[in-house]
């Protein structure tokens, strides 16, 4: 689990009337302040101040000796770097493609745990269990499932008759980002089920009851029902999963290093890989990427919230 | 808390040294020092007993001075030591390999020129180390890129033994071709955990056909990846592709199950490897060794026909020790380097190892049930004209990248042609 | 009717496949860590010919697990301990007092949930190796607390901000100070969402990598993640070894779950992750 997978994206989220309720009155800075101080030198010293330094390396070579201004340089590097471009493409990919899927299936789980199915249970546990394990058990665990000779997938294809089929799943340049995708479903699929089913839970159940006595399919009752009516939490999950998939490292960084062909390289393996394995010390290069992505990242999901606030408006 | 307190120690150690010097009684070494090793081969039982063994000897040699190993996967120990040194820490003593140059860029590492009695060390080796004049790194396993054969399969194909004869390069496709028609997978490689060892076969091809200058030149950038003789030899590779020479998992197999898929399982006939192949294939066999009975055989690189030099082959120096500029037991350190630079420790590598070393030893000393195995080895290496470094020890920043991933990775797995090898090496080579 | 039959048995068997797919492989390691290597590789998907429940033993001796194991359980305790009581100091501050800047600084810390930790990561190495806290495992705390804090501060603000403001006006009237307020009155009623972002901090900082790859060098510093990577490579072709270890890198968090998910599920429920 990356850290920040698991917050809900502010922007969706209702204001809180409590808070409005307060009386007016003069801020009691006295009891203000030392509540507030702890968190802001956390916030202060080790976020801040680091994104600060970082944009500051850009624009230097940062070697153990001492830092040298070069201004644009890296930047500039930057721009004709091919695997740099390959690593947001392949990052990006993955930030669309793993949430739609994560959130689509566990959707369709949590109807079929709604609907009451026998073993509702023991189901929401087996099915949370991925998302308990550190990605650097579930790389090793994959890289094994996805083995030539005997991982489980070759296994199958080969007991049904489909020998052509197997492959080195993780080892061709096709298949390894898709499988990698795969993975991360596999992992997060429980957990959104898990939260989409609270939210089903906590509907009024006359709504849901009143669509069963229209005789409507299934798919529309999902599509015109369900669907608006859990819509704040689908979109927070996918929020979510976006911005988790944006940071992934540690599962790449076991299973394929970014490989093959730089195929399932992520902006954040080739930061590491610039900075911390690849034969100079220089820091300035790797910043200069994380400040090409910090932009994107934030434009990506100023626009997120821009489009979802619109469509807001327009909906009431 | 740790740094504190150890640096309260350290000065502590500072203080109690000067006591004696100040009375006149200096010893070489000063009391009670603990020299931290940080090193790689974890898993090779034979280098890690060689190891220890040293160390027993240099503390008893030494009292007072211990040594604090830590054994290290070599991707986990280099992924630590970039932090570590980098912040101006790490250990006193580490591995380090000689195409780490950025570390002799940075200032990380000790002039190791004096303290150590380099006579004892092969010339070569000291100068692969050697960067302005100075020796950094104490150059303990030298290795060789090896052609091994499993005899037995070899016989039942028809092919020559004894088998260090040299192939052409059209019997050996022939004998990879009659093994596919077998079922048997002819060359077993693993490109899923390191950056080399699929490339082997291209480049002792490509410096057969070349020559050691100008291999050394294409390698430098002097020559372009679409020099004819270049493409032929990719070609060859290439063909060896075509007859599916190489483990259909070849992309992610790693170091350790390229070893068991040439020896146990399935087993297949060749298997081009760093001479160190003995340090995991000697351990016994339930801990990833070669079976017991295991027909080993070394064989040369089949040398293209209109080959430059037949003769020439790489030679690396591999894992060496090197001591940390920033030690507070400097000479504690030098001194521990320097009890392995001795012609015993040297026969005693040759001996437990069974890969050459950068130490002077004497070969013909060797006794005991693997006295055949280095006999072999000797005779696949008699006579060879050496370049120096692996291309991966040569290559630096994009072009080694590049070179990792399309020759050592892409390439031998199929997935690109000769063409967009020499496409893609010639805009990293340019990038730089 | 028919119809209704074919859904029904359609529907069941995707979720038979989906559990099989989902818990499949946890079995699968499961199994494998009770195995030998030779057994394994005989036969990849058999069940045990015999319970090597040693295994478990003989991993955690030679693996240095006691340690990486210690130490995950100090700098995730510490950091979670930390992380808790400071988040919550901020986020009753900013839930309960009326002040200019207070959405400004919700937002500025909200905002960082989606900072990509590249751009911190490098700069934070630099920074703690000037203040001589790289390589060790306070370092690592503080790290853990500033990466978790907008997390908690964004859960727990939401929960504090929906108790009853009478419940502080009578606080006050029954003359407490504004920290025995929070300590006696806040905290205790905001229970379920602190227990929420404790469980879900404890899972997601035990299976922390990247910054502790990059901030952790000495092997006795080490955390679990790096231990198994560690691990992994010392065994190379140990398959039946490395699933033991794998084994034991899971089953904390597993039982953490099975006690805890009730909580963590009524946490989220009631409004912490919707």
């Amino acid at each position: 689990m990356s850290t920040t997978d698991v917050a809900a994206a502010a922007p969706v989220r209702a204001s809180i009337p409590a808070r409005l309720a307060l009386p007016a009155e003069r801020p009691a800075w006295a009891a203000i302040i030392p509540f507030l101080l702890p968190a802001a030198v956390f916030y202060v010293g080790l976020t801040a101040y680091p994104v600060v330094r970082t944009v500051w390396n850009s624009v230097h070579e940062v070697l153990p000796a001492g830092d040298i201004f070069v201004g644009t340089a890296h930047y500039a590097e930057l721009w004709l770097d091919e695997t740099f471009w390959r690593a947001v493409r392949n990052t990006l990919t993955w930030a669309i493609a793993a949430p739609l899927l994560e959130v689509g299936i566990a959707l369709l789980l949590a109807l079929a745990l709604y609907a009451k199915v026998p073993g509702g249970r023991f189901l929401r546990v087996a099915w949370f269990t991925p998302v308990l394990m550190s990605y650097v058990v579930v790389g090793i665990l994959w890289t094994w499932i996805y083995n030539y000779d005997w991982g489980a997938v070759n296994v199958l294809l080969r007991a049904v008759g489909l020998e052509d089929w197997a492959n080195p799943w993780l080892g061709t340049t096709g298949t390894a980002l898709p499988a990698l995708i795969l993975v991360t479903t596999w992992m997060w699929t429980g957990f959104n089920m898990v939260v989409l089913l609270a939210a089903l839970h906590s509907l009024p159940s006359e709504v849901i009851e009143a669509a069963e006595l229209d005789r409507c399919s299934w798919a529309a009752k999902l599509w015109h029902i369900v669907i608006p009516l859990v819509r704040p939490t689908l979109l927070n999950l996918l929020v979510l999963s976006c911005v988790g998939k944006m940071k992934i490292f540690d599962l790449v960084w076991i299973a394929t290093k970014g490989g093959p062909l730089w195929s399932t390289e992520t902006v954040s393996t080739y930061t590491y890989k610039r900075a911390f394995e690849w034969s100079t010390f220089d820091l300035g290069y790797p910043s200069a990427i994380a400040t090409v992505w910090f932009v994107i990242v934030m434009a990506g999901v100023g626009l997120l919230t821009w489009t979802l606030r619109q469509r807001q408006r327009l909906e009431y | 808390m740790k740094t504190l307190r150890r640096r309260a120690l350290g000065t502590a150690f500072a203080v109690m040294a000067t006591l004696p010097a100040g009375l006149g009684a200096a010893p070489a070494i000063a009391q009670a020092q603990e020299i931290t090793l940080w090193s790689h081969w974890a898993a090779e039982q034979p280098k890690r007993q060689f190891v220890e063994e040293a160390v027993r000897r240099f503390q008893a040699a030494n009292p007072g001075v211990t040594v604090r190993t830590t054994w290290y996967e070599k991707n986990a120990l280099y992924a630590a030591l970039r932090t570590a040194l980098r912040a101006g820490q790490g250990p006193d003593v580490f591995y380090a390999e000689p195409d780490q140059v950025e570390y002799v860029q940075n200032n990380f590492l000790l002039d190791l020129s004096q303290g150590i009695n380099w006579n004892n060390v092969e010339p070569w080796a000291r100068q692969i180390w050697t960067h302005n004049g100075r020796a950094y790194g104490l150059p303990l396993e030298a290795w060789t890129v090896e052609m091994y054969v499993n005899t037995r399969k070899l016989q039942e194909l028809g092919g020559s033994v004894p088998p260090s004869l040299p192939h052409s390069q059209g019997e050996f496709l022939d004998l990879v071709r009659r093994a596919r028609a077998r079922n048997v997978v002819p060359i077993s490689a693993g490109v899923g955990d390191r950056p080399f060892p699929g490339a082997f076969l291209t480049h002792e091809t490509l410096l057969m056909r070349l020559g050691l200058q100008d291999y050394g030149r294409l390698l430098a950038g002097e020559i372009r990846w679409d020099d004819p003789r270049v493409v032929e030899s990719l070609r060859f590779i290439r063909s060896l592709v075509d007859a599916r020479a190489f483990p259909p998992g070849v992309a992610t197999m790693q170091l350790g199950q390229s070893h068991t898929y040439f020896h146990t399982n399935p087993g297949t006939l060749f298997f081009p490897m760093g001479s160190w192949y003995t340090s995991r294939a000697f351990n016994p066999s339930d801990q990833g060794g070669q079976p017991a009975d295991f027909p080993l055989g070394v064989m040369r690189v089949p040398a293209p026909e209109n080959a430059a030099c037949t003769r020439c082959r790489t030679i690396a120096v591999g894992g060496s020790y090197v001591v940390n500029a920033r030690t507070r037991h400097p000479d504690a350190a030098r001194a521990f380097l320097d009890a392995f630079a001795t012609p015993e420790m040297g026969n005693l590598w040759l001996q437990n190892v069974m890969v050459q070393t950068g130490i002077k030893a004497d070969a013909s000393r060797i006794e005991g049930p693997r006295a055949g195995y280095f006999r072999q080895l000797a005779a696949a290496n008699e006579g060879s004209d050496y370049f120096f470094g692996i291309p991966q020890q040569v290559l630096q920043g994009r072009a080694r990248d590049t070179f990792t991933q399309v020759v050592n990775n892409a390439f031998i797995s199929g997935q690109v042609s000769v063409d967009e090898v020499v496409r893609q090496m010639s805009a990293a080579q340019q990038a730089r | 009717m028919a119809a209704r039959v074919l859904t029904r048995a359609a529907v069941t068997l995707l979720i038979v496949l989906w559990t099989a797919f989902a818990a499949g492989p946890l079995l699968w390691v499961a199994m494998i860590s009770l195995r030998s290597t030779g057994e394994f590789m005989r036969a990849p998907y058999a069940l045990p010919e015999e319970w090597r429940f040693d295994k478990y033993a003989t991993a955690w001796n030679s693996s240095g697990y006691d340690i990486y194991f210690a130490n995950s359980l100090i700098v995730v305790l510490s950091s979670v301990a930390i992380v808790t009581v400071v988040g919550a100091m901020a986020a009753h501050c900013l839930a309960r007092y009326r002040f200019p800047g207070n959405r400004v600084i919700y937002f500025l810390i909200f905002s960082t949930i989606v900072l990509p930790p590249q751009i911190t990561i490098i700069a934070l190495f630099q920074t703690l190796a000037n203040l001589g806290l790289y390589d060790t495992r306070i370092g690592l705390i503080l790290v853990y607390v500033a990466i978790q804090l907008p997390l908690t501060v964004y859960i727990l603000e939401g929960f504090f901000a929906r108790i009853p403001a009478d419940l502080f006006d009578a606080a006050r009237i029954d003359g407490y100070s504004e920290w025995a307020t929070f300590w006696k009155v806040a905290f205790p009623v905001a229970m379920p969402a602190i227990a929420t972002v404790v469980i879900l901090n404890t899972i997601l900082l035990w299976n922390e990598f990247l910054y502790a790859v990059v901030l952790i060098a000495d092997d006795a510093k080490r955390t679990l993640p790096l231990g198994i990577q560690k691990f992994m490579g010392d065994q190379l072709e140990d398959y039946g070894m490395i699933a033991t270890g794998l084994m034991i890198a899971i089953i904390p968090v597993v039982v953490i779950y099975a006690f805890f998910s009730e909580k963590l599920i009524q946490g989220m429920t009631a409004g912490a992750v919707k």
